[in-house]
């Protein structure tokens, strides 16, 4: 057992630092803001971390990647995701879907896909849930006609993060077989998001601009050749993507830097003395130690070379709570004035805050909610479904 | 960083864990909490030199640590086996080790380590409010006074005594050291001692004495959450098997989501405890600050444990209150960890000052 970073990671972790310190532009508020900049920024910060071996990190060589361990790639995500995820859309293409290519694409999808995406130069969005088709996601209706050489594809997707950013591609689930139980006739294609049929619509959120959007699928022709894995396969695919997606987020790094910001906020205030200030903030903090460790937990598993499934969801249900109950509690702490948003002048702490809490509204449900995650872990521990 | 067990600490645990599942079923924790001194599972712990994991080499030990100590204790805690394997490694043989000198190290920790002998810590008093509230047993000319809640005493104990001058070892038998056990809610037997005239002698500087003593009660309290993890584990196990085994409205009601959310919740609980326990005794090994990860293990998990026995016993409806079920066994033991070594409000407290929260108005 070892709870430290290596001397060669702590020092990653400055040098990551102090190039974030100097890259970040003073208005650099995270991808989830109403400003044009966001985006192209993120597009931007990409191919600067590609220039230095730090956007594929930790894929292998023959991906283009630096091959680096887990640990160097968990500092990583840390110190991007308490900086508002600067790598914008694309840490999905790291995290998960170029990782999926390694393990289920032919050579010539990897030849094809991966290296775009070494480079930071395209975004990936995932179609996956449906109007309904959300926690039951495997009765997922979208059709894809087989039609020998390509599929045509019939349906209608939502909550896709980041289309309108506007993504490239989409990692999109069809169903290919409908006679067969709802799991066993899924498949997964790799969608030009330029093709034909294809129509993106944003959904207004609480969140603000960039995030979810329905996709709409009108006859839109795919190759035979974006099929990813085995045709009505997809499901196995889909598991794995979500495991990788649930601890591929370091949720507990930006409540660990709000936790800091209040810290030093009541400090500058004079409250740091008053013992329902010292209560909550503590407690935070001992949930924050929670919820990094059993990150830290199933990631020794995938550096070990296991497949932590049950331990990506305890940990996303710590992590994901975590995350909500740092904006509660700072916006209690705050006062009256946090009910003002980051526009307005008044707003305590720019307004981060306010913007922690709402957009962590749909954390427990994204990914799988909440309730999801909790049948996971109920059905490891052999609970009958 | 790897939060994995290395091949030696995997080998400990799945020992232990045998020695739990062959030797240890329930009965064995409810005979010795009625009285019983047999079946008696201090002889093979000790026989498997568990009672010296963190006590070094050259003193009898096996020169390992807490980390080794918690992954034997949370295996323990699955049965629950009542032993004197904290208090005579946390409480007794670690102090001794601070501070004691070469003569004294000589004289005891190879005993202690053996486990021929236990080893205790007698602190608290009546009236003060936690372990770090002040000491009122004075030693000078001679200790006399009255400590509560000593665990684990008895004639052959080594009792390390916490007085205003300083810490002491006493030795000696009634009537200058007289114990009575008290009534209290499980675990560890717990005693009042009254100390008249009795002989002792010096641990250490007395200007040390405190920060030993808090050390102690760290070390105590992470081998303890350890423990309390295993009764946990098995109050899960119970749940589980109840959930399954019990069938209403014609159907096992483990299959309502209501009851298994509730068995997910207490793993999603007990894994972060089982984690913050290992951090901290992690740091406590490696002397590296530990207020951190000592007071939010045992800050998050005081609230956890008591979540994760709501849990426990909303599942078993009314037969987990019954005395005929063994969950009693382990919703004493998770209380009693809770009760002791510092409440929430002292640990969240300390976390406080360690992050830097300034108390001045």
């Amino acid at each position: 057992m070892d709870f430290a970073f290596t001397e060669e990671e702590d020092a990653f972790r400055t040098e990551l630092r102090a190039f974030l310190d100097t890259q970040l532009p003073d208005w650099w508020r995270g991808m989830f803001v109403d400003d044009e900049r966001a985006i192209p920024f993120t597009r931007e910060m990409c191919r600067m971390l590609a220039e230095r071996g730090w956007l594929t990190l930790a894929w292998p060589p023959e991906h283009g990647g630096a091959g680096a361990s887990v640990w160097m790639q968990t500092v990583l995500r840390e110190e991007m995701w308490a900086r508002e995820e600067p790598r914008g859309p694309q840490y999905m293409n790291l995290n998960y879907i170029g990782p999926l290519l390694m393990r289920f694409g032919t050579p010539e999808q990897q030849e094809r896909f991966l290296p775009p995406m070494a480079r930071g130069e395209v975004i990936w969005t995932q179609g996956f849930s449906e109007p309904d088709a959300g926690s039951d996601l495997a009765s997922l209706t979208t059709r894809a006609e087989d039609h020998r050489d390509h599929f045509v594809v019939n349906g209608q997707k939502i909550w896709s993060s980041y289309a309108d950013a506007p993504a490239d591609w989409c990692l999109l689930l069809v169903r290919t077989d409908p006679q067969a139980p709802k799991r066993r006739g899924i498949s997964v294609l790799l969608v030009d998001l330029a093709t034909p049929g294809i129509t993106v619509r944003p959904i207004d959120t609480m969140a603000g601009p960039h995030e979810f959007n329905e996709i709409f699928f009108d006859d839109v022709t795919v190759p035979r050749d974006c099929l990813l894995g085995p045709q009505n396969e997809g499901w196995d695919l889909v598991i794995a993507g979500l495991t990788l997606e649930r601890v591929g987020v370091a949720r507990y790094a930006r409540a660990g830097r709000i936790i800091e910001l209040l810290v030093a906020h009541v400090n500058e205030t004079g409250r740091a003395g008053e013992p329902a200030v010292r209560d909550q903030l503590a407690d935070l903090r001992a949930r924050y130690e929670a919820a990094r460790l059993l990150s830290y937990r199933a990631l020794s598993m995938q550096a070990a070379g296991e497949d932590p499934r049950v331990e990506a969801s305890i940990a996303r249900i710590h992590n994901t709570q975590l995350e909500q109950e740092v904006g509660h509690a700072g916006l209690e702490l705050l006062g009256p004035a946090a009910q003002l948003c980051a526009g307005d002048a008044l707003a305590p702490l720019r307004g981060e805050i306010h913007r922690q809490w709402v957009r962590n509204i749909p954390t427990t449900v994204a990914a799988g909610t909440l309730e999801i995650q909790k049948n996971i872990v109920a059905g490891a521990l052999g609970l009958p479904r | 960083m790897d939060l994995t067990l290395d091949d030696e600490q995997q080998m400990l645990a799945d020992t232990a864990r045998a020695f739990v599942d062959r030797s240890c079923p329930p009965e064995v924790a409810r005979a010795l909490d009625a009285g019983a001194r047999e079946p008696n599972p201090w002889s093979v712990i000790a026989g498997a030199g568990w009672a010296g994991l963190a006590v070094p080499e050259e003193h009898g030990g096996a020169g390992r640590g807490m980390t080794e100590v918690v992954v034997v204790a949370e295996q323990l805690g699955r049965g629950p086996v009542p032993s004197p394997l904290i208090a005579t490694t946390a409480l007794a043989a670690l102090p001794i080790l601070w501070l004691g000198s070469d003569e004294q190290r000589r004289r005891w920790l190879p005993e202690l380590a053996r486990g021929t002998r236990v080893g205790t810590l007698a602190l608290l008093e009546d009236g003060m409010r936690d372990e770090w509230d002040v000491i009122g047993v004075r030693s000078v000319p001679t200790l006399s006074g009255t400590k509560i809640l000593v665990p684990w005493t008895s004639a052959a104990a080594l009792m390390l005594v916490a007085t205003a001058d300083g810490l002491r070892v006493v030795e000696s038998a009634p009537p200058a050291v007289c114990a009575a056990a008290h009534d209290s809610l499980g675990g560890d037997p717990l005693a009042t001692v009254v100390f008249d005239r009795a002989d002792s002698e010096p641990l250490g500087r007395p200007e040390d004495a405190r920060a030993a003593i808090e050390r102690a009660v760290d070390h105590a309290a992470i081998a303890q959450l350890a423990y309390t993890v295993g009764v946990a584990e098995r109050a899960l196990e119970l749940s589980v098997q109840h959930a399954n085994g019990r069938q209403q409205f014609g159907r096992p009601i483990g299959s309502f989501q209501a009851v298994a959310h509730r068995c997910a919740d207490m793993r999603v609980d007990i894994d972060a405890c089982r984690y913050l326990a290992y951090q901290a005794a992690w740091s406590l090994d490696q002397n590296r600050p530990a207020d951190i990860p000592v007071a939010a293990a045992k800050a998050f998990a005081n609230e956890a444990m008591r979540r994760v026995c709501r849990h426990a016993h909303q599942v078993h409806g009314a037969i987990g209150f019954s005395t005929e079920h063994d969950l009693h066994l382990f919703t004493r033991r998770a209380k009693a960890f809770e009760l002791s070594y510092g409440s929430r409000a002292h640990h969240r407290e300390r976390l406080a000052c360690a992050m830097g929260l300034d108390p001045r108005p």
